[in-house]
């Protein structure tokens, strides 16, 4: 399956070229993907697919928009 | 301790007056007449009466006349609109990057009372990003800049800035009065505490961040979560990516169209965050 998939400021340096459509085994959860990528779990500090808010061990889907978002604070 | 509330109907002197004989009659882009105010008649009438330009400005579209100032937000705003905002007090923490922006945006728009705080002053390092940040105002307290800008742009406005870094009984203090807040400041650690003194007050809090060419906005409800809730230590990556003028710029004003929504009743963001990525223009809404 392939998802679409976000990383946001920081997280920015471990999306992967294919990232509107990254490739996935059946049954990936999100911590599947961090781990594949090697993003530290404690860098991603909000998850979101399609739109929603998740889990680390939310499962994926084919087609799912999967957002990472690190700590954010500027202004 | 922020002053006193005035009362919301006009002084007498002010019902009396009729305000449309003085105004100049204009076509309305949607049919009709507009009687605007010019700003120094404004000014004028203040004078003569001893009342402040926020009270004349108030009076005005109790008779249906527009303050010329606001003349351009018609008919994105309606006059009731118009006077919902002049009545209207707003209580914002840091006059930085985000802050900076905000007053400019709120002041313009005609909200009426602003209460500010913010104990910084300006350095070279500011001059990127923060509107109030100049030259001129390089070492200066980034309050008295901000009270000088206010006066400029809209002297209807009453601003009441102070010049300190809040500490929770100082975020609960400013917040008094104040029927909407905003979290303008820049760092993970206060605003946790001005999220947790708005819950305490329940009051309403729009807050936005940014790091990079990222950001974020959203409304949070008294009862709600501030995404600052999710984000652990003090670790943030603005650190690492810096904090660019337009993700500042941006982020501001997506934080002021959603002050004044909310201040109007119709809040877009309540219980949902936007989140902003500006070096592939995505915009998406998450709910929390």
């Amino acid at each position: 399956m392939n998802i679409e998939l976000k990383c946001f400021a920081t997280l920015g340096r471990f999306a992967p070229e294919n990232a509107d459509a990254y490739e996935l085994p059946d049954e990936t959860t999100v911590a599947d993907v961090l781990t594949a990528l090697g993003i530290p779990e404690e860098e991603v500090k909000i998850i979101f697919i399609n739109g929603v808010k998740k889990e680390l061990h939310a499962p994926l889907a084919d087609g799912d928009r999967l957002g990472l978002f690190p700590a954010v604070g500027g202004g | 301790m922020n002053p006193p509330r005035p009362t919301p109907t006009p002084p007498r002197a002010l019902q009396s007056r009729d305000l449309k004989s003085l105004a100049r009659e204009t076509d309305s882009p949607r049919g009709g007449s507009l009687w605007l105010l010019a700003p120094e008649q404004i000014d004028q009438l203040a004078e003569d009466l001893q009342y402040d330009r926020l009270d004349v400005e108030q009076a005005a579209l109790r008779q249906g006349v527009i303050p010329e100032r606001y003349a351009r937000s018609l008919n994105a705003l309606t006059q009731q609109d118009q006077l919902a905002l002049l009545e209207s007090h707003v209580a914002m923490v840091g006059l930085g990057g985000l802050g900076g922006h905000l007053l400019e945006l709120l002041a313009r728009s005609g909200v009426g009372t602003l209460y500010a705080a913010d104990g910084d002053s300006f350095e070279p390092s500011n001059l990127n990003r923060q509107l109030l940040a100049t030259a001129q105002s390089l070492h200066q307290t980034k309050a008295k800049a901000a009270q000088a800008r206010c006066h400029s742009i809209n002297p209807s406005v009453r601003l009441h800035v102070r010049d300190q870094y809040l500490d929770s009984d100082g975020m609960l203090d400013l917040l008094q009065g104040a029927e909407l807040a905003v979290d303008a400041l820049g760092e993970l650690a206060p605003r946790r505490k001005l999220a947790q003194a708005c819950h305490t007050l329940n009051i309403p809090l729009v807050a936005g961040a940014l790091a990079g060419w990222s950001g974020y906005v959203t409304l949070v409800r008294p009862d709600g979560i501030h995404p600052v809730e999710f984000m652990g230590g003090d670790d943030s990556a603005e650190k690492k990516l810096g904090c660019p003028g337009p993700t500042v710029s941006l982020v501001a004003s997506l934080m002021a169209a959603e002050a004044i929504n909310t201040l109007l009743g119709r809040p877009a963001l309540d219980g949902r965050m936007l989140v902003v990525d500006l070096r592939d223009m995505s915009f998406e809404t998450v709910t929390l």
